[in-house]
């Protein structure tokens, strides 16, 4: 994603909570402090098919407000 | 920059502290430096004696080590290395090991950063395992001995240190692990009934080398009753097969684990005398080492196993590893009637590297590498 973003590509990394830190870390070790992360709750993996939807509700908001963002 | 002296001209190089140990100990305990034991503090005199055995530029970097992509120079690793209360003299193999972690098939970012409860192993081969007198016999991978306790808590410090593999930070491990504070053994060479581990991956029995695996802790093997070749076998892939591991989760996306056995040295006699090579070994343990379908749950089936298996029975026996090939095999430890398994990370390749140096040359014995 970093590497997208560095070429101009809009991106950005599903990240569930505990990961955050990582995630932030590792964007600025990689140049790209400001790549944007879609903060979603923690488990990412083993969920049922509701799970799923109820992560997706919470992730599409944010893609939204990214795409906004970048055509203003 | 080539003398510690100049290195030491930059002010953010050093830290002025009290004459204190405890207050040493305290300030990088602290500042999140230390793997939570006391550390010897890295004063210069001691960096420089770390040192004396390197025979490469201080500051040259050899490698960037993820997540943080820290520079590994051998002067920060000298400075692990005094902290983790090494000898000099043991500074080439943490200096080896530390390169051999990160060459990129090892994949040490995702070894760093993964939940998984992952460590490198470092195993020493050759003559200079001898000369450090690294242990391979009883309780090798425990406690008691400098060498191994030392080396595998630098490489430890300098993967926090200058990798940023900090808990909670660049290390998301679920559990951990009590190999991820050191994890250094020598292979019983004279105990080995086969080629050692070096020799079969392409060096020289007179060449030392440092093989690297990310694996988790040993998972023990106890057969005190099998007297053949296929009984110990036997007892082997039960043991190995498990549902739960990374190596047949990971194969099952394209890659190639390459888990460890390692052979106890009773076992290793007994299975060599019943006619086995370490060929026939994997053979037969691929062929046994298998987990059938139906010990996975539905959803795990439906998610790593549907698209190659398809609707095939809930008997059908998967490989704990994906080829016989892929299995490592070491002898270590003492007397005694146990084995031990270690599955990997699952994404990553052992690497083997041997002992050189700095013109190319083998180095015969610690002495050649000193300055």
């Amino acid at each position: 994603m970093c590497e997208l973003r560095k070429r101009g590509v809009a991106a950005a990394v599903i990240c569930s909570e505990p990961f955050v830190g990582l995630a932030k870390t590792q964007a600025r070790v990689f140049g790209v402090a400001e790549l944007p992360l879609i903060v979603i709750p923690h488990p990412l993996g083993g969920l049922d098919m509701a799970a799923v939807k109820s992560r997706l509700e919470i992730a599409v908001p944010q893609a939204l407000k990214l795409v906004d963002k970048l055509l203003a | 920059m080539s003398t510690l002296d100049d290195f030491m001209k930059d002010p953010a190089a050093t830290v002025r502290l009290p004459d204190d140990y405890t207050a040493v100990n305290r300030f990088f305990i602290q500042r999140g430096w230390s793997d939570g034991l006391p550390i010897v503090p890295p004063t210069a005199e001691r960096v420089h004696a770390m040192l004396a055995y390197c025979d490469r530029p201080l500051d040259a970097a050899i490698a960037k080590m993820p997540p943080r992509y820290g520079e590994v120079t051998p002067v920060r690793l000298a400075i692990n290395a005094v902290m983790a209360g090494c000898e000099p003299e043991f500074f080439p193999i943490v200096l080896l090991a530390t390169e051999a972690v990160c060459d990129p098939a090892f994949n040490l970012y995702a070894c760093q950063a993964t939940t998984h409860p992952v460590a490198p192993l470092v195993i020493v081969n050759g003559p200079v395992a001898r000369e450090l007198r690294i242990n391979s016999g009883i309780n090798a991978f425990g406690p008691g001995n400098i060498a191994n306790a030392t080396i595998g808590r630098a490489i430890r410090l300098a993967l926090m240190n200058i990798g940023g593999g900090i808990p909670g930070a660049g290390d998301m491990a679920t559990h951990g692990a009590p190999s991820k504070y050191s994890f250094c053994v020598a292979e019983n060479e004279a105990e080995n009934p086969w080629e050692p581990l070096h020799v079969e991956r392409g060096f020289g029995r007179d060449e030392t080398t440092v093989t690297v695996v990310a694996t988790e802790p040993p998972h023990n093997v106890n057969d005190h009753s099998s007297n053949t070749a296929v009984g110990v076998l036997k007892l082997i892939a039960g043991t190995m097969s498990t549902t739960g591991n990374n190596d047949i989760y990971n194969y099952q996306d394209g890659t190639y684990p390459q888990p460890l056995l390692v052979f106890g040295p009773e076992h290793a006699k007994t299975v060599e005398r019943g006619g086995f090579s370490k060929a026939d070994v994997r053979q037969y343990l691929f062929e046994h080492a298998r987990v059938p379908l139906g010990a996975f749950s539905d959803e795990y089936i439906e998610m790593r196993f549907r698209r190659k298996y398809g609707d095939a029975p809930l008997d059908t026996l998967i490989p704990i590893f994906k080829r016989p090939e892929d299995l490592l095999i070491a002898v270590i430890g003492g007397p005694g009637k146990h084995s031990a398994f270690l599955p990997t990370f699952g994404a990553t390749k052992p690497i083997t590297l041997p002992l050189k140096k700095s013109d190319g040359t083998l180095a015969k014995r610690v002495q050649d590498l000193r300055t």
